[in-house]
């Protein structure tokens, strides 16, 4: 166990470095630096912010500069905001979106896959009917229809939730809503048909014969058998919401990691775009790791490290 | 001895109606006739298929139904409705009145004519009067101030006058001349969703095209060649996979300018990852197979091996989630659009026409409703298509 997860950190970092090196280059193949915009700066000032950011350096020494900065946690200063660090920004802004995004999981966790256990058990009822009318509807309607609706009805209709921003409890009703719509969707799918399949296997028929209670049969054995594909999907997908999405955030006026990544877009922040994608793609990683290292506790069928 | 004798009447003849029961009632189906076969008899992926060409057809042929084209502006007949409710002034004279108590002239069947000028205008005390055909017909919207207050929301909010008095509403009509309505600049709704249809089953196309000739070719390779080809293969599929698609194609977005070329150069160079993923997969298990060695023994070519023998055989599940990936392939080009990285305008997607739709919500939600609508229609077709491909393709379901 240990020496796979050493194994896999190693080759983490070398996962890490290639985005980085990518997003890096990537960035300065852009036609024009950071610095060129519609009013003409003076000869000066542009040498004078070139010396400050280390324009002028060449190209590699950048790369190892940059390198040994986010080997240290260190993402670099934002170009378009005087005095602002990239880690700032993501200090500011992954609280709020790692706030909306946990209840969005939380959700997802609580509701989807009891959603899915229930109608795989009811298989063919009117409650497994409703749950897959609701669960292919979420996975064909984007979220950005869902917020607009929320917003429209809620918000300005009936006046019920506030449309935009972060304070009370209310605010995070739509945003995690809108969020959460079609990973719900989706998971409540998942864990139907995998439990629908777990479910016609030997081993339960022989759970069932041994006289263990339904109740037994179906939180032990089957569901740990029918969590695996969930928790496969789940991996990426809590470093997706945690992380935050640049449309709700957009659409609910959250101050989040979309938000800025969305803004930093606009003005060709590049150091902002090159840290919160390596933010990004580190989070993705880790992710995916445990979700590896939980297989193995999940199904004992899985041997880690062979 | 003579008993022995076999006489020719102790012969019966066949009846030749027998010879039948050696024939193979079933005719034989390859493995694609009997995935239609099964395919056919799943009314859900049917619906999905029959939505799809139906949508496939109205991109094509749909702006040949239509005078406009999807950048036609008439800023004078913005914000109006697909259905409208008209008054009658006169026995021949209809008018619409839109959300800012401008009246617009209209046929009685719902054909809008143009936009009327007032002839007299107070915004103090919220009046307009025209002048109808020698009737002098005036708006009094004073009453929306108190209607507001009220918060009833159906509080009479205006009155129309025809010569001093109130007339009703006549009649609720379907507009014949924008189907769906216009938006802000007067532009025709329909014509811009269609056009919306066309990029959105373009941006399909492509992925399907990336998915199928890179992502399968890709995984075909690495699978088939295997140890360290492989390996440095897959990674590079990881190092893609890491950084989510959406984020790289907003990176592609800034290096090159936002627009449809861009959409699909971007989706082009990472969309196919997942496919490769599967395919190197499937791949793998399918080359340890007899039938390979066989084909090996013939001294077929590793080329021919692979496009002729493994591929062909991995067709199942690729197809499968070919079609899952193009919804999601829609989306991705729908959220772009919304967040305004998407097509340039006046060219419009389902994604900029809602968002386009989102500051007029409260008082013109038609215009989110059509695209939201289109969206979701083509994505759940594809997805029940693909549910019913994965049954009608799965080998072990086979009957």
């Amino acid at each position: 166990m240990g020496s796979y997860i050493f194994k896999r950190v190693i080759s983490m970092i070398i996962t890490l470095w290639f985005v980085i090196t990518i997003t890096f280059f990537l960035m300065h193949a852009i036609p024009g630096g950071p610095f060129t915009s519609e009013k003409e700066l003076p000869e000066e000032v542009l040498e004078a912010l070139n010396e400050k950011y280390h324009l002028n350096d060449p190209l590699y020494k950048q790369y190892f500069d940059y390198l040994a900065g986010v080997a240290t946690f260190d993402l670099g200063p934002s170009f378009k905001r005087i005095g602002v660090t990239v880690n700032d920004l993501i200090i500011a802004g992954f609280p709020v979106s790692a706030k909306v995004g946990g209840l969005a999981i939380l959700s997802i966790i609580v509701v989807g896959i009891p959603i899915g256990i229930t109608s795989a058990l009811k298989q063919n009822s009117l409650t497994d009917y409703i749950v897959t009318i609701f669960a292919t509807l979420g996975i064909a309607v984007p979220s950005f229809v869902i917020a607009t609706l929320i917003i429209y009805f809620f918000s300005s209709k009936f006046s019920i939730l506030p449309s935009h921003g972060m304070g009370t409890w209310k605010h995070y009703i739509g945003p995690v809503i809108s969020l959460s719509g079609f990973s719900l969707a989706f998971v409540s799918r998942l864990t139907r048909s995998s439990m629908l399949e777990v479910l016609q296997q030997d081993y339960i028929r022989t759970a069932r014969a041994k006289g263990l209670p339904e109740f037994v049969v179906i939180g032990k054995h089957a569901l740990k058998n029918a969590l695996i594909p969930v928790i496969t999907y789940m991996g990426p997908m809590i470093a997706a919401i945690l992380t935050g999405s640049f449309v709700i955030e957009r659409i609910f006026a959250i101050p989040g990691m979309g938000k800025h990544f969305v803004e930093s877009v606009g003005n060709r922040d590049y150091t902002v775009l090159m840290g919160i994608t390596i933010f990004y793609a580190f989070f993705a990683i880790v992710m995916i790791l445990i979700v590896d290292i939980a297989y193995g506790f999940i199904d004992p069928r899985i041997k880690l490290g062979e | 001895m003579a008993d022995n004798k076999i006489s020719t009447d102790m012969w019966e003849k066949v009846d030749m109606s027998t010879l039948d029961k050696e024939v193979i009632a079933r005719k034989s189906l390859t493995y694609w006739q009997d995935a239609w076969r099964r395919l056919k008899k799943n009314h859900l992926s049917m619906i999905g298929l029959f939505f799809i060409v139906l949508m496939t057809l109205l991109a094509i042929l749909g702006p040949f139904f239509s005078r406009y084209s999807y950048s036609d502006q008439n800023l004078e007949l913005g914000n109006i409705g697909p259905t409208m409710e008209i008054y009658q002034i006169d026995d021949n004279d209809f008018v619409y009145m839109n959300k800012e108590y401008k009246l617009v002239e209209v046929t009685e069947d719902g054909h809008i004519s143009k936009r009327l000028v007032p002839t007299d205008e107070d915004m103090m005390q919220k009046y307009r009067s025209y002048e109808i055909d020698g009737k002098e017909v005036v708006i009094d919207y004073s009453f929306a101030v108190a209607a507001k207050k009220s918060g009833d929301p159906d509080a009479k909010k205006f009155e129309i006058r025809v010569n001093g008095d109130v007339i009703d509403i006549h009649d609720k009509v379907f507009n014949k001349t924008y189907w769906f309505g216009s938006d802000s600049l007067g532009r025709d709704l329909y014509i811009r969703v269609v056009y919306g249809a066309r990029i959105s089953l373009l941006i399909a196309l492509v992925a399907t095209i990336v998915n199928f000739f890179i992502g399968v070719l890709y995984g075909g390779v690495a699978g088939y060649t295997g140890g360290k080809t492989d390996n440095v293969m897959m990674r590079i599929v990881d190092v893609i996979a890491t950084v989510p698609l959406l984020l790289y194609v907003i990176m592609l977005m800034v290096i090159f300018e936002p627009g449809l070329k861009t959409i699909m150069i971007a989706l082009g160079t990472v969309y196919w990852v997942n496919m490769a993923r599967l395919v190197r997969g499937q791949i793998l298990s399918i080359k340890e197979q007899e039938f390979v060695l066989a084909a090996k023994t013939l001294g077929a070519s590793s080329w021919r091996i692979l496009v002729r023998h493994l591929i062909p055989n991995a067709m199942g599940p690729i197809i499968v989630s070919l079609a899952m990936l193009i919804p999601s392939a829609i989306f991705t080009e729908a959220f772009l659009s919304f967040i305004g990285l998407g097509v340039n305008a006046p060219m419009a997607s389902w994604g900029t026409l809602a968002n386009d739709a989102v500051a007029g919500l409260r008082t013109y939600p038609y215009q989110l409703f059509f695209p939201a609508l289109f969206i979701s229609i083509t994505v759940l077709a594809f997805n029940f298509l693909g549910d019913g491909l994965r049954d009608a393709l799965d080998p072990r379901l086979r009957k």
